[in-house]
């Protein structure tokens, strides 16, 4: 019995202990715990936990590298694009998520209402993965996007919104920064290789007059060249003056007669503009003397003295008048006219000759470029021999690119020659003068002048308006403006002149600048005077108005200056001030754009954003507060320092627009 | 030099051929002696022209020059020639004093050099004889009570103290003289056989047992080491600072300079470490580690850190360091310091990559299988660019790089053969300290060294597999221009018939033969202590084994007789019946239960201490004690044979038996007489009334192999070397008087063995663990 009883209860303990045993397997399944039962699964739960930790590892490691990055370019040497930065977030996350594209669609919008920045590829990244198959929403994209966002020093936080909008939230860390490193450092501009640019601009033709056009090319070159010396590049600023041509003999030969001394005495040319209809009437009505002008072409051509030194004279009288215009609109430039490529056009034509590049079409020699439909080929040799601005066009690619060694090439012209130089670069390339994948070509071709009636500029005869002409009234109207204001009553004399020269030239550019260059524009001194809106008068006085609010703190305050600009930290909790730093920390990005568009009134438009916003700020923000009496109770240092960064980026933009600041209105 | 040159050199220094042959056969040996001919020759000296007695000293000189000190052989040969190192005494002093120069290479100047060995001192016969008598004079007692039995060798050697530079002869028949004019000739009594003493069993000799815990202990003057502290004191190392003095040391021109701030840094206090990597349980071999690393610093009122070389993150866990420290302490050790080698991890990756800037490691791609073993291919990358292998080990350092697919290796070749041991590794495995800040882990071979010398260890104390390291180790701190320690080789500690390997552990307890890493089975130190084992035991038996460089295995019952040592003074007498057999005294003297006062120590009078046990008329004792049928020379209860119950007083004879339906007795039914006025019984045996019910959990040795690993002995595997029913649980009876005992405590149950209240007790219930038999082997019947 007793056995019995011991062998049944040793039974059931065993029992009991299966039971035990299969409860607790049950249990860690449930528990996710399989233990060893399956060597493939904790292989693979090893190799998991394993990749796990290598992605912390790695994120570390960019964190950290990103960090270094950030720290060096958020040191007092270098600002950013925050566009550019964001873009390129934007896109080494797109391709790390979608290997599948080689180069993915990626688009970062500059600030909205709603967020500061926005990335905007979601949508069009879900059609491009729809045509491979894959189906994607752009919300899911939005977050994945947003997921595998590494760490930036400038993003704050993002938001998804609508179909896949990822809104894009700045830190006040680096405007902060932004903002000292321009009251410390001055306005310096981001980081870029730098390059051999040539610009061709102005370029008048000799013994004629500069018109409204030329003005544009010289306003909008001479504004391009200041934009790429302030980014550090190597500029050369080419007048390409038309002073080599058959209309030479013709004067040269009327010199001869009305001046025949010409060789010993400068001739007292005045009216250069008569003196050229004067010797174009002989020529068109005198056989003789037009076999003479033929003939005197030819010595010029081949160097003879006396002819040489008739065109010298007349190249000065107009040099002369050219140079007054650049000196009144302050512009640099060197003179490098048609002659200069004489005889370069002439072991061109040999070269392209040898290549068998020039074809024969009817006694001319002739060259194409890509061949394209409406192609029309380059004259490179006239049917009597002689040479066309075809050839000298494409003896100076050559030179600018081969002795010049230019990197980038750009050329202000009126928009009409658009098709001209569209030839000349397919020349170029085609003649293996011109690598566009080493070498950046732009013409840059701006629209007509217009008067205010809409129709081409003229006077109100009918003639083509005198650029000196058309300066002087600007002056005049400038000067009558200032004195409605009763300006003249607070300057002295000399003040009042250099405040309306820079009004009257500062107008005339800022008007021409402030409308995309490729549009035509409407001439009107009404609209350019005008101190409202988005004028150079407008801006020029909120300018002078920003730099006086530190100046009139006094000698004192203003002693300390660099000190503080050093050691008070800038505070951007107020609304306005936030906003107005999110304006200024775009200046990178503006320059950006507009390096890439060659359009320079992005920068007109920043301006006059700056101003806008400067003028919110200084609405709701008290930078000096004063009492009854006047006497200043309480500074806002950090806010006089936000005044003078705005001032200091304004500054630099008038500078790249070739526009004088007043000192004083 | 050819051997016939050699060995008729060797006998012109005045040696035998036979010498000259052994000679040979020691490499370093023969080296020095052939530098030491040549720099008789450079000095025009033919050995013929040596006096007599100088062919011995050169020999003498060559066997005990340090490699450190082969520089100034030329020196110490020319003094030998001059006759100024004349005696044994002198060269070694002159041995001496150039070592101690060897560490900053500076020129010796002779003249110091002489003078520290007393070249030309002459101590007259009038100094001896003053001398001597004045020690004489300090023994006289002994001296005159032992006669000529007196050992005179401390005498001398104190003599010789006194007067270095007399010669030793002299000082000798001064020494006879004078004791043969103190005690006149001998008697026949002095030329008697010296009666035998009884050796006294505390100490004799290596094997000596010491039951005194150690604290306690004096230093004596014996020979013998009987607690590692003293055997600790005795060990020969260098001392802190005098690192050069060790063979095989390596200097560079920094190692003075890196010794004085050494110094500064520790006061001249010897430090050591104990560097468990903890990832397992210690066993009874990191006893000896423990004991050698703590015991010699305590011996030398040094520190000694207890590191956790933690480099490697797999399987490193929270309850291994806890265990380690635990076992530390339990063995009776409070580390200066708890350090870890990974507090080190940004130190010793910026040394990597001076390394790597110095040229002296390189970033290689050879997997695994491609490096192990000797005769592997030299890497193809280990001439690779500098900036090439900083930048790799930089993305190493940052994930970039798949595990196994880039190791950092140093440019040295171990002693053994192997080439570029590798620094660094790449594991995508969190560590419990650093978390995910590292995902390269340094190797032992290149943590070690280093955190040694952060820690400003002196002696390196390690097990004799380590000494192939030794050149990296001193290869690495000079190629870093740190402080290099001295690396130190002891022979590693194995017990036989257990395996110790962590894998192997596992393994058993996944397969169920043991319980868990402490099963008192096991020779981890949780085991051995859950088993029972003092930690004092554990300590002698490290003291019992020595600092020898020897390596051997131990049987275990050389550590279960430490243990029984201990236990027998310290473990309280209990009575306990295992297999209990219900006994009814019919006439029992008393109406109701007696209370017995029972001696703890029955064998030490001198000790009070004792418990009360309970004496009724039922009783129980062990089912052995009774045999129905006897074999002759049974000395225990049977139908026909009286036994005394032990303490009781009382003798009992059989009356009746009753029997189970088997005929097996399960009662027996017995009379009693006391035992002044009964036949003396031929023995006493233990009992229990009233009996409190205790689990006995009954161990036997875990494998039947002595090297349950080795594969000629055990060919199938450790496995498969497992004792059947190694644990057998017994439902016994002890005296009421066991039930306020404490995890831990340990008993003598009379009779049958030590015993040790196991953790597993609770307060209804009482396990315990036998420790050890009374006796070797005496478990079985």
């Amino acid at each position: 019995m007793e056995e019995q009883i011991a062998k049944e209860s040793h039974r059931l303990s065993s029992i009991e202990a299966e039971i035990a045993q299969v409860e607790n397997s049950i249990k860690n399944i449930k528990e996710g715990n399989f233990g060893d039962e399956s060597a493939e699964l904790s292989s693979l739960l090893t190799e998991n936990s394993k990749l796990k930790f290598r992605l912390e590892i790695l994120n570390k490691a960019i964190a950290n590298e990103r960090k270094q990055m950030s720290s060096s370019s958020n040191s007092p040497t270098e600002v950013i694009s925050i566009i550019k930065h964001l873009y390129d977030i934007f896109y080494n996350t797109t391709k790390a998520i979608f290997p599948q594209f080689e180069d993915p669609i990626c688009v970062i919008s500059s600030q909205t209402n709603k967020s500061d920045y926005q990335c905007n590829s979601a949508m069009p990244l879900s059609s491009k993965l729809k045509q491979l198959n894959v189906q994607m929403s752009s919300l899911d994209i939005a977050k994945k996007l947003v997921e595998n966002l590494p760490y930036s020093p400038l993003i704050e936080r993002t938001e998804i919104t609508g179909p896949g909008f990822i809104s894009i939230f700045l830190t006040k860390d680096y405007a902060k920064t932004f903002i000292s490193l321009i009251l410390n450092e001055g306005v310096k501009p981001p980081p870029m290789k730098k390059l051999r640019v040539v610009v061709d601009f102005s370029s008048p033709n000799i013994a004629k007059q500069m018109h409204v056009g030329h003005l544009r090319s010289t306003i909008i070159g001479d504004s391009i060249s200041r934009l790429l010396e302030f980014l550090g590049h190597d500029v050369l600023r080419i007048n390409h003056l038309g002073d080599w041509g058959t209309q030479f003999g013709m004067l040269i030969a009327h010199l001869e007669d009305i001046f025949p001394n010409y060789v010993n005495e400068s001739p007292p040319i005045a009216d250069l503009q008569a003196f050229y209809k004067e010797s174009k009437k002989r020529f068109d009505e005198d056989e003789e003397f037009k076999k003479r002008a033929y003939d005197r072409v030819v010595k010029l051509q081949s160097g003879e003295k006396n002819s040489t030194k008739a065109w010298q004279l007349i190249c000065d009288v107009s040099r002369r008048e050219f140079q007054h215009i650049y000196d009144l609109l302050d512009v640099k430039i060197v003179e490098r006219g048609e002659s200069f490529y004489q005889s370069r056009m002439e072991s061109l034509v040999k070269e392209l000759d040898e290549q068998g590049l020039l074809e024969e079409d009817e006694g001319r020699k002739i060259m194409w470029g890509e061949k394209t439909e409406g192609e029309i080929p380059l004259t490179i040799v006239k049917s009597g021999g002689g040479f066309t601005y075809d050839t000298s066009d494409m003896a100076t690619i050559k030179q600018r690119i081969e002795e010049e060694k230019a990197d980038w090439i750009i050329y202000v012209t009126d928009a009409g020659q658009a098709t001209h130089f569209k030839s000349i670069f397919a020349c170029a390339k085609r003649a293996g003068i011109l690598d566009p994948s080493k070498i950046r070509i732009d013409h840059l071709g701006f629209g007509v002048v217009l008067g205010e009636d809409g129709k081409k500029f003229k006077t109100r005869s009918g003639d083509t308006v005198k650029l000196s002409d058309l300066l002087e009234e600007g002056t005049r109207r400038s000067l009558e403006k200032l004195k409605e204001k009763e300006r003249d009553k607070i300057l002295n004399e000399q003040e009042i002149i250099d405040a309306t020269n820079n009004v009257a030239y500062g107008c005339i550019k800022y008007a021409d600048l402030s409308k995309s260059s490729r549009n035509d524009y409407v001439f009107s001194f009404d609209r350019m005077l005008d101190d409202r809106g988005n004028t150079a008068v407008y801006l020029l006085y909120a300018y002078v108005r920003i730099c006086s609010i530190a100046r009139n703190l006094g000698e004192e305050f203003n002693k300390q200056m660099p000190k503080l600009k050093k050691e008070t930290p800038i505070v951007l909790d107020h609304e306005k001030e936030w906003k107005l730093a999110k304006v200024l920390i775009q200046f990178p990005d503006i320059i950006e754009k507009i390096l890439r568009e060659l359009n320079i009134h992005y920068l007109c438009d920043f301006l006059y954003h700056i101003a806008t916003t400067f003028t919110e700020f200084y609405d709701s923000c008290y930078c000096i507060q004063k009492n009854k009496q006047g006497e200043v109770v309480k500074i806002d240092v950090s806010r006089v320092l936000l005044c003078e960064a705005t001032a200091a980026i304004m500054a630099q933009c008038f500078d790249i627009l070739g526009i004088k600041t007043l000192k004083k209105v | 030099m050819d051997e016939a040159t050699f060995i008729s050199k060797f006998i012109a220094l005045g040696f035998n051929e036979q010498k000259a042959k052994e000679t040979l056969k020691n490499a370093t040996l023969t080296k020095n002696i052939t530098a030491a001919f040549n720099s008789l020759d450079n000095h025009n000296k033919k050995i013929e022209e040596l006096t007599k007695g100088s062919g011995a000293l050169v020999y003498h000189l060559c066997s005990k020059i340090k490699p450190q000190s082969l520089q100034y052989l030329d020196l110490l040969i020319s003094l030998i020639t001059e006759n100024k190192l004349d005696n044994n005494l002198r060269v070694d002093l002159a041995l001496e004093f150039v070592l101690s120069h060897s560490v900053s290479n500076t020129t010796i100047n002779v003249a110091d050099l002489e003078k520290h060995c007393g070249v030309n001192v002459v101590v007259t016969p009038e100094e001896i004889e003053e001398v001597v008598a004045e020690v004489i004079k300090k023994n006289k007692k002994e001296l005159e009570e032992q006669r000529y039995r007196f050992n005179t060798g401390k005498m001398l050697a104190e003599i010789r103290s006194k007067i270095p530079f007399a010669d030793g002869k002299a000082i000798k028949s001064e020494v006879d003289c004078q004791i043969f004019y103190l005690l006149g000739a001998k008697t026949e009594a002095d030329l008697a056989p010296q009666p035998k003493k009884k050796a006294a069993p505390s100490n004799n000799t290596a094997t000596s047992k010491s039951v005194k815990p150690k604290e306690e202990e004096e230093v004596s003057n014996d020979d013998t080491a009987l607690t590692i502290t003293e055997l600790m004191k005795k060990v020969k190392f260098h001392a802190p600072g005098e690192n050069y003095k060790t063979d095989g040391y390596v200097t560079t021109p920094e190692t003075e300079r890196l010794l004085k701030e050494h110094l500064k840094i520790t006061g001249g206090q010897v430090r050591t470490r104990f560097p468990p990597e903890p990832n397992g349980i210690l066993h009874i071999g990191h006893a000896k580690a423990i004991n050698i690393n703590f015991g010699y610093a305590a011996a030398k009122n040094g520190i000694c850190f207890l590191r956790y070389d933690d480099t490697n993150p797999e399987k490193e866990e929270e309850k291994f360091f806890i265990a380690i420290k635990d076992m530390v302490e339990w063995l009776g050790y409070k580390p200066h310091k708890i350090t870890h080698s990974s507090d080190n991890f940004q130190q010793l990756y910026e040394w990597a990559v001076v390394l790597i800037k110095k040229g002296l490691a390189y970033v290689c791609h050879q997997t695994a299988d491609e490096m192990k073993g000797f005769n592997t291919i030299l890497s193809p990358w280990r001439d690779r660019p500098i900036e090439e292998s900083l930048q790799l080990f930089e993305d190493m350092k940052n994930g970039k790089i798949d595990e196994g697919a880039a190791t950092l290796r140093m440019k040295i070749t171990l002693e053994e053969g192997k080439v570029d041991p590798v620094a660094y590794r790449i594991k995508f495995i969190a560590h419990h300290r650093t978390c995910n800040d590292w995902c390269i882990y340094p190797t032992y071979d290149y943590t070690h060294c280093l955190c040694d010398s952060i820690e400003h260890i002196t002696h390196s104390l390690c097990t004799k597999e380590f000494q192939t390291r030794r050149s990296s180790y001193y290869w690495l701190c000079n190629a870093l221009n740190i402080y290099c320690p001295v690396q130190w080789e002891y022979g590693r500690l194995n017990v036989n018939y257990t395996v110790v390997s962590k894998r192997k552990i596992a393994k058993l307890i996944t397969e169920k033969i043991v319980a868990d890493w402490d099963d008192p089975r096991l020779f981890t130190l949780t085991a051995l202590r859950r088993r029972g084992f003092p930690s004092e035991a554990i300590n002698n038996f490290c003291a019992l084994m020595g600092v020898t460089g020897s390596q051997g295995s131990v049987d275990p019952s050389m550590l279960e007789a430490c243990v029984r040592d201990v236990l027998n003074v310290t473990a309280p007498r209990k009575l306990v019946v295992l297999e209990p057999l219900k006994i009814t005294i019919t006439n029992f003297i008393s109406d109701k239960p007696i209370i017995l006062t029972v001696p703890d120590f029955p064998s030490q009078p001198d000790n009070k201490s004792s418990h009360n046990i309970t004496f009724d008329r039922v009783v129980y004792i062990e089912q052995s004690d009774f045999k129905e049928s006897p074999e002759k020379g049974y000395r225990r209860l049977s139908p026909n044979q009286t036994v005394g119950l032990r303490h009781a007083g009382v003798v009992i004879k059989v009356v009746e038996i009753k029997r189970d339906s088997n005929g097996k007795p399960i009662e027996l039914f017995c009379t009693c007489e006391k035992s002044e006025t009964a036949e003396k019984p031929k023995a006493y045996i233990q009992w229990v009334s009233v009996p409190q019910i205790i689990e006995v959990r009954l161990y036997e040795r875990l494998f039947l192999h002595k090297n349950p690993e080795d594969i000629n002995e055990v060919p199938n595997g450790f496995l498969s070397d497992c004792n059947k029913d190694t644990l057998k649980i017994l439902k016994s009876y002890a005296d009421k008087s066991i039930t306020t005992a404490k995890v831990y405590d340990k008993f003598q149950f009379e009779r049958i063995g030590f015993f040790s209240v196991d953790p597993d007790s609770t307060s209804d219930k009482l396990v315990f663990n036998r420790t050890v038999s009374l006796k070797e082997d005496s478990g079985k019947e």
